[in-house]
């Protein structure tokens, strides 16, 4: 290949993965600020900060792969962590994080049912269980943090093991187990099959609705898992984390390149998109930009960010 | 027995189409029951002006579902529209605040739509992600404007006397708030099913190649569905704020999901291309009544938006079998 090829395939492996250039640009722009952002303090902080929406990110991907989206996690992850410190009272602690994550596979399973079973559309009627269960989560605890009394929980969390911290433990174990089955498994291969066209997925003999269906399930449980990690994270329950972490999570999987008309991306791909709004927080923490700015600047990136990712669909459909 | 069997049919059909009424006709009687005090003149005067700042917002919501498409940027309008608007009383006057107000609604929601057109966006999960990203901008300006303060009408000397009645008034037996609706509806309806601009809505929402091949200007449709939309969400927000004589920058939280919802109980299909602005003043009152029989039979908020999602599930369900 030439010199000019290889730089043409350079430029279109970054255009087309956008998410990057957004990490390669921040990073560039802190070369030139005066803060400690490049310390290995700092970065492994980010990462740590990141690992609960990186795993509700890796569940995610699993539901927009097949063309169905999950906008309930946010619901699901205050509910379940909520419900593993209830249950720490009264239980050992490996039950109640286990029967917490049995929740988030129910109402998987639910949605499941719902979008694939009942082949609603799945952005509102997810909205609603969201809703669901947000009002829930407040019911639960009156509205008010709900602080844990095993002192053994919080460790799950706050935990380091050598210096690395136990969230971004988890989190690497999660990113491989989900990057082993997108990848390497016939449940995963058939997940993009359905996602790039139903119906022929459909003909050539795969069981398109149990496949997407565990799809829930795996969002389910996933979102889940990151409440439990939350409340033990925070050593307390608390309802406030319920519809705009769904958005944002389901944005930031779509930055990664993974599109929302389905087939397309994967799980390193989400992990880079949710990066990209890790770095955002931390870079803008580091700069020390108003708590207002910094939502608009959140929103703006949101906006820009999907805007894109639309109108390369654009692009597609009129090349076809 | 074939005649029975399809007679039977019938009725499920009709009683599935006028499910919201029988709803209403049926919470209303069970409410009624168990607590007398439903019927009560105040607690009637109070449904009302629950019933105002919602059913203007769901009224702009369900031309953008019939057109196919779904706005969550409402909340943002509304904090933006109400925290610019009453700042603007005491500096300009209270008409032009209304104006500006009015003004800004309609800005904000042909932002949406050229945003939604420059980027070609089709599917109401583009259009949803879209319009949540500008939500998040919206609420931020309102945010910054206002420096994250709540505004009193008790702040304001310079006459705020239209606020004041439409929050409060009362012409005859209806309220101020009341009587605009009725005059915003009757306006709607008739643009939505007597004007060649309404069908073009219904059909842009039911299939838009169909639509853009028959003649039909689909863009000038988008960009009506969402000017609609951010006018009517800046005439909730002032309704709302004029009820309550405080405008904080988060007023508006929690609206685009009970409007969703009140459009959908409605009989408005998510599909886009079918639905009513009459159908959704049915969902919004059976919402609002809805959470005043839940407030009457002491059910707390937390619970409430629990059954608001239970709701919206289930009526996203029932009308996909309907369509099915």
């Amino acid at each position: 290949m030439s010199k000019s090829g290889i730089l043409t395939s350079i430029y279109k492996a970054l255009t087309k993965q956008k998410a990057f250039i957004a990490l390669i640009i921040m990073m560039i722009g802190m070369l030139f600020s005066k803060t400690n952002f490049y310390s290995a303090y700092n970065l492994l902080d980010m990462l740590n900060s990141t690992s609960i929406l990186l795993i509700l990110a890796f569940g995610v991907t699993f539901t927009i792969i097949s063309g169905g989206c999950d906008l309930s996690i946010g619901g699901n992850l205050v509910v379940a962590g909520i419900l593993a410190i209830k249950l720490l009272d009264v239980m050992p602690i490996w039950l109640a994080i286990l029967i917490a994550v049995l929740f988030g596979a129910v109402v998987g399973f639910i949605n499941g049912f719902l979008v694939v079973q009942q082949k609603t559309e799945p952005f509102i009627i997810t909205l609603g269980m969201g809703l669901l269960l947000t009002g829930v989560a407040q019911q639960l605890t009156d509205a008010h943090p709900l602080p844990a009394k095993n002192p053994n929980f919080m460790m799950i969390s706050n935990g380091d093991f050598h210096g690395i911290p136990n969230l971004v433990i988890i989190m690497l174990v999660c990113f491989g187990i989900s990057y082993w089955i997108m990848r390497y498994t016939q449940f995963g291969r058939n997940l993009y099959a359905i996602g790039g066209d139903y119906e022929v997925a459909r003909y050539s003999g795969i069981n398109v609705i149990r496949t997407k269906w565990i799809g829930f399930v795996l969002s389910g449980v996933a979102a889940a898992l990151a409440g439990v990690l939350l409340s033990s994270k925070l050593n307390t329950g608390s309802p406030v984390y319920g519809e705009t972490t769904a958005l944002v999570v389901n944005c930031g999987v779509v930055v990664g390149g993974t599109s929302f008309a389905g087939g397309i991306g994967g799980i390193p791909q989400s992990g880079l998109g949710l990066l990209v709004f890790g770095m955002l927080d931390n870079v803008m923490n580091m700069l020390e930009i108003t708590s207002y700015y910094q939502v608009l600047l959140k929103g703006a990136a949101i906006v820009a960010i999907i805007w894109m990712d639309c109108f390369a669909n654009k692009r597609k459909r009129e090349a076809v | 027995m074939e005649e029975k069997k399809s007679v039977l049919k019938a009725g499920a059909s009709l009683l599935r189409d006028y499910l919201v009424l029988v709803m209403i006709a049926f919470l209303v009687l069970i409410t009624a029951i168990i607590e007398p005090k439903f019927l009560s003149g105040s607690n009637l005067v109070n449904i009302m002006r629950q019933f105002g700042p919602l059913v203007m917002v769901s009224l702009g919501m369900t031309f953008v579902i019939i057109g196919g498409f779904i706005d969550l940027s409402v909340a943002g309008t509304i904090n933006l529209v109400a925290v610019v608007t009453i700042s603007l009383i005491q500096p300009m006057g209270q008409l032009p605040a209304l104006l500006i107000g009015l003004a800004l609604g309609i800005v904000c929601g042909a932002l949406n739509s050229i945003l939604i057109l420059s980027s070609g966006a089709l599917t109401q999960a583009e259009a949803l992600f879209l319009t949540f990203g500008m939500s998040t901008v919206y609420s931020a300006i309102a945010l910054l404007y206002s420096h994250g303060s709540t505004m009193h009408f008790w702040d304001i000397s310079a006459s705020k006397s239209i606020f004041e009645s439409i929050g409060s008034g009362n012409i005859g037996f209806f309220s101020v708030s009341f009587v605009i609706f009725l005059v915003l509806l009757a306006i709607l309806w008739v643009f939505q099913s007597k004007t060649a601009e309404g069908r073009a809505i219904c059909l842009t929402g039911g299939n838009k190649t169909a639509a853009r091949l028959s003649g039909i200007q689909v863009s000038r449709s988008i960009i009506e569905i969402y000017v609609i939309g951010g006018f009517m969400a800046a005439v909730g927000a002032i309704v709302l704020f004029s009820r309550i004589t405080t405008a904080a920058p988060v007023i508006g939280a929690g609206y685009e999901t009970s409007a969703i919802l009140a459009v959908v109980v409605g009989g408005t299909t998510l599909k886009g291309g079918k639905g009513s602005v009459l159908r959704t003043v049915m969902g919004v009152l059976l919402v609002v009544l809805m959470s005043n029989c839940l407030d009457l039979l002491g059910v707390s908020s937390y619970m409430q938006y629990a059954v608001k999602g239970a709701i919206l599930m289930f009526a996203i369900w029932l009308d996909n079998r309907k369509q099915a």
